[in-house]
């Protein structure tokens, strides 16, 4: 038996040397690491290159040229579009993007859309944090689409009982705390966002969220949908 | 001294954003390169770079350091094309340099759209992309009007057929050598919206 393994030593050898080159030449596809599934999710868990990111300091000169490769989505003044396919982005806290941007590329947060352009072999993780810090220098346009405003004053009573603690009075967010800004966001990612995050599909969700909208109804993530969407981003 | 100081990281801050806004520049012979280029080069690509046959690509004004790495790449072989392979390998660094910044300078031709009823589809796919199926305007990456950069090639005018097949490698994963983006992209992309684009691409200048 063991002469036998000898013999084909060689060939096994070089058939594995032929693998990772062929590995190579395949799109890779987002990896899938542990979420709010898992029974010790603990959200935003320090993570090591999400504290290299944010250690270093963010350089927006670099961080505008490599944006060009988002732009074909996300569009040239991050604005992203008003179908919510591609959120906006400018203006969005620094460790917002870094985190959400890491999160797709280990695979914490479920987007094959925007995984090959986020991906570790086309982005270093200085080049993340020098895309945040630029696109947190943009200022935000207040042309996102909204809701219908039928259910404005149900939408605010909505925000103010269960998310101004963490978003803010203004929709501002809290940069220290991770949280997003959600004022001007195009309506419809935030509808799409909020229902994925209530059902317990966003997989990096807050559970401090998840726990917060889980009661909610279609018609009550619509009403405060609509109104975070016409909340004013702060001057810059 | 201080200001002398300033003065220095001034000028050096502005000489960085400077190299970032303009193509980075190759250092080759444009002379050396004409020599090459009707030598080795022009039977396929045309001595201007404007290729008089659809299957090889134009060359003419596509950035002089995406043509150097092209020509890098095919002699690793890390861009397939068995037609290619052999002129890359016969070429030095030097020699790749030279013939990059030469093709680098000259004056695209017209492209020729072969079927103008497409060219509003192929106009949305180049302007906005399919938010539904995840393909990026490629406006984005290769500009407005088409016109490239350093690291996205300059697609303005050139021929449909060369692009369809450079699209049609991507998404069979024959093409790699550009991190799989566009890879990516074209696997997104339906039969009937590459032939749009291209079209489109074809008009452009």
């Amino acid at each position: 038996m063991k002469h036998h393994i000898s013999r084909i030593l060689p060939a096994l050898i070089a058939l594995l040397l032929t693998l990772p080159s062929h590995a190579a030449l395949a799109l890779t596809h987002q990896p899938h690491a542990p979420g709010i599934e898992s029974k010790d999710y603990v959200w935003n868990k320090p993570d090591k290159e999400m504290e290299k990111a944010l250690g270093h300091k963010g350089d927006p000169v670099k961080g505008k040229a490599l944006y060009k490769g988002c732009t074909g989505c996300h569009k040239a003044d991050a604005s992203g579009r008003d179908d919510g396919s591609y959120p906006q982005l400018a203006g969005q806290h620094v460790t917002v993007l870094v985190k959400q941007l890491i999160d797709v590329r280990t695979g914490r947060r479920d987007n094959d859309k925007m995984h090959p352009f986020a991906a570790e072999e086309v982005l270093t993780t200085e080049d993340v944090a020098d895309i945040a810090a630029y696109l947190n220098k943009l200022p935000t346009p207040a042309t996102n689409s909204r809701g219908e405003g039928k259910r404005l004053e149900k939408g605010k009573a909505l925000y103010v009982k269960d998310c101004a603690i963490c978003h803010g009075d203004n929709g501002e967010g809290n940069d220290k705390e991770f949280y997003p800004m959600v004022a001007a966001q195009h309506y419809p990612y935030l509808l799409r966002e909020a229902r994925i995050i209530r059902d317990g599909v966003r997989r990096n969700a807050n559970m401090k969220m998840v726990k917060a909208i889980g009661q909610y109804s279609e018609e009550d993530l619509e009403a405060v949908g609509d109104y975070m969407s016409r909340l004013l981003p702060p001057a810059k | 001294m201080k200001l002398a100081v300033n003065i220095l990281a001034v000028c050096l801050s502005a000489g960085f954003m400077a190299s970032v806004a303009l193509a980075s520049s190759v250092n080759g012979d444009p002379n050396r390169g004409g020599e090459l280029a009707a030598r080795v080069c022009s039977p396929c690509h045309g001595m201007d770079g404007n290729s008089p046959v659809e299957e090889f690509p134009k060359l003419a004004g596509i950035d002089a350091y995406y043509l150097l790495k092209q020509l890098k790449d095919f002699k690793k072989k890390q861009r397939e094309s068995p037609i290619m392979e052999p002129f890359a390998a016969a070429l030095s660094d030097k020699e790749m340099a030279d013939v990059a910044v030469y093709f680098g300078e000259q004056k695209p031709a017209p492209g020729v759209v072969a079927d103008a009823s497409l060219l509003e589809a192929g106009k949305l796919i180049w302007q906005e992309g399919n938010s539904r199926s995840g393909v990026p305007a490629c406006s984005g990456c290769h500009g407005e009007n088409g016109e490239g950069d350093e690291y996205f090639p300059r697609l303005a005018g050139q021929h449909s057929k060369y692009v369809i097949a450079q699209l049609t490698q991507y998404r069979e994963g024959r093409r790699t050598n550009d991190k799989n983006r566009m890879q990516a992209v074209a696997r997104r992309m339906t039969q009937a919206e590459i032939e749009a684009a291209t079209q489109y691409i074809a008009s452009l200048q």
